[in-house]
């Protein structure tokens, strides 16, 4: 039993950290949203440069073969940084969906191709969700319509913008037609690789939170040892610390499901579901928990749009609502339980069967 | 003890109703709903004109005594007259600071010539006021004033300099009442004056503050040599804290009276919502709601209780009224919380561009400022465990 990183697991996250971190401040995150697409060639290059949009793309169809487990710390790093760039969705959502389907389709074996090589860039939507991120950037969209799925090229869709809480995110509404052409699975087949998709889409977005968590927590300590009032650091004061103590034991407390779920959709991702739910919840409860203490914390300067701090918050708010909202994670989870044949008890908790 | 009302008070509920029915429509009509928390700063011009028609009903400062041109309403008709606004939709009412604030300390502090100078003009809803207490470095620690005044003997004046922070509505205002250190030796809450001053005058500049809802509702206020009438001080220069405290009280306490009905509104959107896209069904949802639903009614019988206590008609309120913002401003915000859970993914997308939030969208974000404007939640805390326990208080840095 090890439930650690390995290595090169850790080196890899470094690495991203170290870019990121370089890379992607307040400040630049702000300039985005006063372009009109709200994303960067130059950056997505040097996305593309690290071989981030390759990760999960076995190594037959050009890409690093890399699992769930190997990129879900770099998922942190995207969330502690709020990254505006679609990465994670693309990269952990999308191309894993094309490598299920590559080995007896072209098409899709074609497209993973030009993802690891940084020259096209696809959006996926689910029906879990109303909205498709970045489909305003990509060069195709993997559309889902009743048990089938398509890839449609994003010249031959109706995009409509829609303007999300969170400035930095890019959403759009489709209009599409189904047709025998663009269809890539359907049946048992299609559902199975929607049902995944769900699964990989929440497991992208509660590694985010739990990083969008922890930079919250990090300025608000920051800002606790500035800020003054009654003469000392606010910090000083018991009630503040407490709320961060708070949330620095929720998040510690989210990151064990989150690990856990990579790993059981990295080896068995049929049996995923309860796993990739909890981490969810969880990570969508640090998140909040930590934006809700932190502008408390900031206190009237944490309601302003001139602090940073509602960068994270409005990304927390609408990830922890996107890839399936709490209530319906909870819901998944409670149905896992009351399964006649749920696995549950103490060999299966702590058992070898257990993943 | 007796949980109704009287016959005579269901009369004058009645004759509310009436009042706000004939009167809440044609150009106003629009206002429904609006100008609540959160949408303070929409139809400034036009909820300007509905204060003015309020007046002219005389249905503005009803719980003001008659000589000073209220309604001189008991408690309980205050109660049913904030009921029954809220209920009919009326908009926020943009004189509030005047009617509830600046109002009541003026009755209760101020000089007769004071009095006679403002208080008209508040009941007939056509001077509207702000609050100069916070500062950049005044927050929870109120008593940390920079901004300072002194008396130009040749002038005859008081003449203010400093910076305020968070002043609501200022860019509306036709006032502001403003505490400055009239010592300039003295620290802490000694040595204050509260000064009321004209905003229309070349000492003051106002720059609206950006909100995280994307809207300005709230400002900063500079004074550069501003000027304030010498007769304009209430109190003596050094009571100022005396007379702001004093104040506070009416903030924490009568003029949060008709915020519960907007929050049954809230609750009852809410519920509408859950009942159309079948979030209802969720078991964790419809407790919430219930939770919601039960600890609103506690609000209700809580400020019930504290009020009946109360009517000595001098703002002072019972010990039970130090437990109120602390709870009313964590519920709203678990209610924001509620709200965005029962739209689910909805509660991201936005009504249109640029930045339109829908209602309760811009609700869920302004109720992060409730728990933190007029005292934190931990000053709340403070308060409940120093003032109403009489547990040690935490060591303050001396006023010399």
């Amino acid at each position: 039993m090890d439930f650690t990183f390995t290595e090169d697991q850790q080196l890899f996250a470094d690495s991203v950290k170290d870019f990121l971190q370089g890379e992607i401040t307040a400040e630049s995150i702000r300039a985005s949203w006063e372009t009109e697409t709200g994303r960067s060639d130059e950056l997505w290059a040097q996305i593309t440069e690290l071989g981030l949009p390759a990760m999960l793309v076995p190594e037959e169809f050009g890409g690093l073969g890399m699992t769930e487990l190997d990129v879900v710390l770099m998922a942190i790093e995207c969330g502690r940084v709020a990254l505006h760039e679609p990465i994670v969705e693309m990269a952990m959502v999308a191309t894993p969906l094309l490598a299920a389907l590559a080995p007896n389709n072209e098409k899709c074996a074609d497209l993973l191709g030009q993802i690891a090589g940084g020259e096209a860039k696809v959006a996926i939507a689910h029906t879990v969700n109303h909205v498709v991120a970045d489909a305003h950037i990509a060069d195709y969209l993997i559309l889902p319509h009743a048990d089938q799925i398509h890839l449609v090229a994003q010249a031959d869709v109706k995009l409509e913008a829609q303007e999300s809480v969170d400035p930095s995110r890019r959403l759009s509404t489709v209009d599409w037609t189904p047709s025998e052409a663009t269809c890539i699975a359907s049946g048992a087949e299609g559902v199975a690789l929607l049902a995944a998709t769900l699964n990989r889409g929440a497991l992208a977005s509660a590694a985010q939170m739990i990083g969008l968590a922890e930079a919250m927590v990090a300025r608000s300590v920051q800002y606790s040892e500035e800020r003054q009032q009654f003469g000392k650091p606010i910090g000083v004061n018991q009630a503040l610390k407490h709320h961060m103590a708070n949330c620095a034991v929720k998040t510690e407390f989210a990151k064990a499901p989150l690990y856990r779920a990579a790993y059981v959709l990295s080896m068995k991702p049929e049996s995923a579901d309860f796993a990739i739910s909890h981490a969810k919840v969880v990570a969508g409860e640090a998140a909040l928990f930590a934006a809700k203490n932190s502008i408390q914390l900031h206190g009237a300067m944490g309601y302003t749009w001139e602090c940073d701090l509602h960068i994270w918050m409005k990304r927390s708010w609408a990830l922890d609502k996107f890839w399936g909202h709490a209530g319906f994670h909870k819901n998944r989870t409670h149905q896992w339980l009351m399964n006649p044949n749920a696995q549950i008890g103490a060999d299966n908790t702590f058992g070898a069967v257990a993943i | 003890m007796k949980l109704s009302f009287s016959a005579e008070d269901e009369l004058f509920r009645k004759e509310v109703a009436a009042w706000l029915n004939d009167n809440l429509v044609g150009e106003f009509t629009q206002l429904k709903f609006r100008g609540g928390p959160g949408d303070e700063h929409m139809f400034p011009e036009e909820r300007k004109a509905w204060e003015q028609k309020l007046a002219e009903g005389g249905w503005t400062c009803v719980g003001w005594p008659k000589e000073y041109g209220g309604r001189g309403c008991s408690i309980e008709q205050q109660v049913i007259f904030n009921e029954e606004y809220a209920r009919c939709g009326a908009p926020g009412h943009v004189g509030h600071i005047g009617e509830g604030l600046a109002g009541p300390t003026i009755i209760a502090f101020g000089t007769e010539e004071q009095k006679q100078k403002y208080l008209p003009g508040i009941v007939a809803g056509k001077e509207l006021w702000c609050q100069g207490y916070s500062e950049p470095g005044a927050g929870s620690d109120l008593a940390n004033v920079k901004t300072k005044a002194r008396f130009d003997e040749e002038k005859g004046k008081w003449i203010i300099n400093g910076q305020k922070v968070w002043t609501s509505l200022a860019h509306e205002s036709d006032y502001v009442f403003v505490i400055a250190r009239t010592d300039p030796d003295s620290v802490a809450h000694k040595g204050l004056g509260f000064f009321l001053m004209k905003m229309d005058q070349p000492g003051i500049e106002v720059r609206g503050i950006e909100q995280i809802t994307g809207t300005s509702e709230f400002n900063e206020v500079f004074f550069d040599d501003a000027e304030c009438e010498a007769d304009d001080i209430v109190g003596a220069p050094g009571e100022g804290w005396k007379v702001a405290m004093g104040l506070l009280g009416f903030e924490r306490g009568v003029s949060t009276l008709g915020q519960q009905m907007q929050f049954q509104n809230e609750l009852n959107q809410v519920i509408d919502i859950a009942k159309e896209n079948g979030a209802y069904q969720d078991p964790t949802i419809r407790q919430r709601i219930a939770k919601a639903h039960t600890e609103l009614k506690i609000m209700r019988y809580n400020s019930m209780r504290m009020l009946s206590g109360q009517g000595g008609g001098d703002g002072s309120l019972q010990k039970e009224a130090l437990i109120y913002k602390l709870f009313w401003a964590t519920w709203h915000r678990s209610m924001g919380e509620l709200a965005m859970d029962v739209m689910g993914p909805e509660s991201e997308i936005l009504d249109g561009g640029p930045y339109e939030l829908s209602r309760l969208q811009s609700m869920y974000l302004f109720v992060r400022s409730d728990t933190i404007y007029g005292g934190t939640n931990e000053i709340q805390r403070n308060i409940i465990a120093e003032r109403g326990l009489g547990m040690p208080k935490e060591p303050r840095v001396a006023a010399k």
